[in-house]
């Protein structure tokens, strides 16, 4: 119950509130059922819009109902002093295998295996999140795979991953580079092969189903039924690339577990997160979601010297997730001189779309990777788009998160100066409505930055948790 | 023969390739920060032959050859860790007090230039850990001609060894006991405080008694009176005490005062009055991402923060001829972020680590006869949103000097 507590959201205030979070639990954009909440900020930065000077941000039903320097409240709404903080929309992870188990699987195709069955909602990883200020995380598997298993974006705050929640089944990952011990070409004929068997099984599918209706056929003429004009319960493949002949006749909830998550996949309904780790992976990337349609579903996550390849992503339109380190040293092989590389220069230059990463090797923070875009020359404005709606964009959730506007999820993060300052740090945020993190109270942060020991790590007294189990409020040791 | 070289290297002015007319350089910022403490506006330093001849506040850059917004002096990395290979501690005995580093330099490797390329002009070389009493550090220029003559700014700066579990880690043979010849001691920390007591008296004696010289002795008693600093690692705060006590019994034994400097005290917040009470200065390695780092140690972000306040002298490292990845900007954007006030930070990565390797008349301020060693910024310095646009060293622009990038 204590680490359930530790991750619970810190207005909650009384066990109403409790009992309709639970209640709500199945539900997860209804988190803040009966919130309202007023942010008065210093300033409030929409990122798609203006800013405003002392602006309100309004969210109602964890939803923002309204936002500006001059705007109504309802009368009955909690109001957050924050006149001396800047209102941002909350940061997007664009892929993350943090608050994992594991990151990756021994199974090299895995479309049927789910990352909700691997978050762990009280990993450190989701509080570290929130403490940078990100509301929103893509969490997907590691890409050591051929198909891996289904992503989640969730929010770093709920006890449970369904409280958690954004959008389920948010993609596959498909990695284009191999794993360890493993040859390029025998990752490509593996992804090749994976599209492959899933036409030959989809036309053994339909074949069978063909077999079997012509005897039903029978029967049902034998019976009097004129069973062609009985509905189908299928319906055509809607692959761009490929076809396959008659899944009219086959009910999708017949499909293999294995094989329905890539079935989604070449139909478009799904977004592809594919692998990179180098320049000649991309044109791998490039065929294999071409030749199965889903290449306008796909994002390229990219490490390495992929950046060679710039140009050819930009040609396809493809966005990328920059991961790894944001520089890379070249050395010219005539002049035996080393060139810094700022990579996110030549994925802009080149006029590709691209979301950034929060790790580097020491801090975790979007805004850090974002200001030393800045630093490299790149407009704050963009830099900053690229952790935030162009993730946002990226993940098909930019309806709802990655700016500020009515109708958008009540995501805010407060700073105390600007995000990418020395000195701006996160005070609050607020998801859906509910404020989830107070810097104040955040015990982990005095660790980091002033060396405070965390709770429950320093020795206790034995005979006092004794004492404390009774529960009976007396001090013993006074008798 | 190293040492004479590097007594020709301080009377000879340095060039690298000089170009015709290139002993002269002149560098424009709209501000200088020549000095913690200290900016100048609108400054125009002049460099002629590798040294700066003036500063001077200027209203336009007129003909300058490089301008930028912001110059600092070259960045001094004092916890260089130079470990290209596995040959740059010497390991046929725990204490080494006369190794010297140099000969175990290789000045083309690419570290000398990734160092050079963030803004390090200067660094400190010297035996890393696998050794009780490594030897005696030098402390290098980063670029110019790929020679000890044209590098070396001080040969024999400063006795460097460490405490805590490092020198003794592979020292105990897997599944038996270290009972035999070829087995190396120490094994615990308790051998290593040891043998650097032993060492420390051992020299002290021999030298009351009269006894005749051996290699290392005269490098032992240069430190232990305080003539050359001793740097010794230790990164938790246990090693740290051993290191303070260590050099307090010396003390109190009369045998000399040290000139202590803590390398990699990732701990030293924990006890600054124990620092302080010592003298001691302290170099901290970089922050690493939640806090833990070698030997267990834990480094909050305000660590150099909390050491200023006490007083102690603090240098900022960012290991960077380890390969680690890290750049001292960053470091110092980090310790600013934990509170540590711009001059200091721009102080633990210039004047203080001068300081303690005794070439501040050298390297580490913008002055008229100091070293041409300037880092040029496309904004403000130690901020997450600029960063270093080009390197000046000895006068020679070695790496950008585009000022529109």
């Amino acid at each position: 119950m204590i680490l359930f507590t530790r991750r619970a959201p810190r207005t909650m205030k009384n066990s109403s509130a409790l009992l309709s979070l639970l209640l709500v639990a199945a539900a997860p954009t209804a988190f803040a059922a009966d919130g309202k909440l007023v942010i008065e900020a210093g300033k409030v930065v929409t990122l798609t819009g203006d800013v405003i000077e002392n602006g309100k941000i309004v969210i109602v039903d964890g939803r923002i109902t309204a936002i500006g320097a001059d705007v109504d409240a309802p009368w009955d709404a909690e109001h957050l002093d924050a006149s001396g903080l800047v209102a941002y929309p909350g940061f997007v992870e664009a892929i993350t295998s943090g608050g994992m188990d594991r990151p990756n699987e021994n199974v090299a195709v895995a479309p049927f295996l789910d990352v909700r069955d691997s978050i762990d909602p009280v990993n450190t990883t989701f509080e570290n999140f929130l403490r940078s200020g990100v509301t929103t995380l893509n969490i997907q598997q590691g890409p050591s795979c051929v198909v891996g298993a289904r992503g989640h974006v969730v929010k770093p705050i709920g006890r449970t991953v369904e409280e958690m929640s954004v959008k389920p089944r948010s993609g596959l990952v498909l990695s284009a580079s191999p794993s360890r011990g493993k040859s390029r070409a025998t990752q490509a004929q593996a992804l090749r092969s994976t599209f492959a068997d899933l036409k030959r099984y989809l036309e053994g599918v339909v074949a069978e189903t063909k077999a079997g209706k012509d005897y039903a056929k029978r029967e049902a003429m034998y019976q009097g039924r004129e069973p062609d004009k009985e509905s189908a319960k299928g319906r055509d493949l809607q692959c761009s690339a490929w076809d396959v002949e008659g899944m009219k006749l086959v009910p999708r909830w017949e499909i293999d577990e294995k094989q329905a998550p890539l079935l989604s996949l070449v139909e478009g309904k799904i977004p592809a997160f594919i692998y990179c780790s180098t320049a000649m992976d991309i044109r791998v990337a490039i065929e294999i979601a071409e030749a199965n349609g889903f290449l306008h579903k796909t994002t390229l996550v990219v490490s390495g010297d992929c950046d060679r390849a710039a140009d050819l992503i930009a040609e396809r339109g493809i966005p990328v997730i920059l991961t790894g380190s944001l520089t890379r040293s070249e050395l010219d092989e005539e002049t035996d001189e080393v060139e810094d590389i700022f990579l996110p220069e030549v994925y802009d230059e080149a006029g590709v779309r691209f979301a950034l990463r929060s790790n580097n090797s020491t801090t975790q923070s979007l805004a850090y990777q974002a200001a030393r875009c800045v630093a490299h020359g790149m407009s704050r404005e963009d830099a900053m788009r690229a952790i935030s709606v162009t993730p946002a964009e990226i993940l098909g959730v930019a309806k709802r998160v990655g700016s500020l506007g009515v109708g958008m999820d009540g995501n805010v993060v407060l700073y105390t100066d600007d995000p990418f300052s020395v000195k701006g740090v996160v005070q609050h945020v607020i998801i859906e409505g509910e404020v989830v993190y107070d810097r104040a109270t955040d015990v982990r942060v005095r660790h980091l930055e002033q060396g405070e020991a965390p709770d429950n790590t320093e020795p206790t007294d034995p005979e006092a948790a004794v004492d404390d189990e009774k529960g009976d409020g007396e001090d013993e040791k006074e008798d | 023969m190293i040492t004479t070289l590097a007594l020709l290297s301080l009377s000879l002015p340095v060039t690298a390739d000089p170009a015709p007319g290139a002993d002269r350089l002149v560098v424009f910022a709209e501000r200088a920060f020549t000095a913690p403490g200290e900016v100048v506006t609108n400054a125009v330093i002049t460099i002629n032959d590798g040294k700066i001849v003036s500063v001077k506040r200027n209203s336009s850059a007129g003909s300058a050859d490089l301008k930028a917004a912001c110059v600092t002096a070259g960045l001094v990395d004092m916890g260089f860790r130079y470990s290209t290979n596995q040959n740059t501690v010497e390991q046929s005995s725990e204490i080494t007090a006369a190794a010297r580093i140099a000969p175990a330099l290789d000045l083309h490797a690419r570290v000398w230039e990734r160092a050079l390329r963030q803004g390090i002009t200067s660094v400190a070389v010297f035996p890393v850990d696998r050794n009780v009493v490594g030897g005696q550090g030098a402390v290098l220029k980063t670029g110019g001609d790929p020679t000890l003559e044209a590098r070396l700014v001080r040969e024999d700066a400063f006795l460097r060894g460490a405490m805590g579990s490092l020198p003794s880690s592979g020292n105990r043979p897997s599944g038996s006991r270290p009972t035999n010849f070829y087995s190396r001691r120490p094994t615990t920390r308790m051998g290593v405080e040891w043998e650097w007591r032993k060492a420390f008296y051992d020299a002290w004696q021999e030298e009351n008694r009269g006894d005749a010289d051996r290699p290392g002795r005269a490098e032992l008693l240069r430190a232990l009176s305080g003539e050359t600093p001793v740097f010794i690692q230790a990164w938790a705060t246990q090693d740290i005490r051993t290191a303070v006590f260590f050099a307090e019994e010396m003390a109190a034994e009369g045998m000399g005062t040290m000139r202590l400097v803590i390398d990699a005290g990732a701990e030293a917040w924990r006890e600054p009055n124990l620092l302080v009470r010592s003298n001691a200065a302290v170099c901290l390695p970089p922050l690493p991402a939640e806090g833990r780092t070698t030997e267990n140690a834990f480094m909050s972000l305000d660590t150099a923060a909390k050491l200023h306040e006490a007083g102690i002298p603090v240098a900022l490292s960012a290991h960077a001829g380890s390969g680690s990845g890290n750049t001292l900007a960053e470091q110092a954007i980090y310790a600013r972020r934990g509170g540590l006030p711009f001059d200091a930070a721009l102080a633990a990565v210039t004047t203080v680590p001068a300081t303690l390797l005794g070439v501040s008349d050298r390297v580490g301020t913008i002055a008229a006869g100091q070293d041409g060693d300037l880092v040029l910024w496309n904004g403000d310095p130690f901020e997450f949103t600029t960063r270093p646009v080009g390197v000046v060293l000895n006068g020679t622009v070695l790496v950008g000097g585009d000022t529109d990038r």
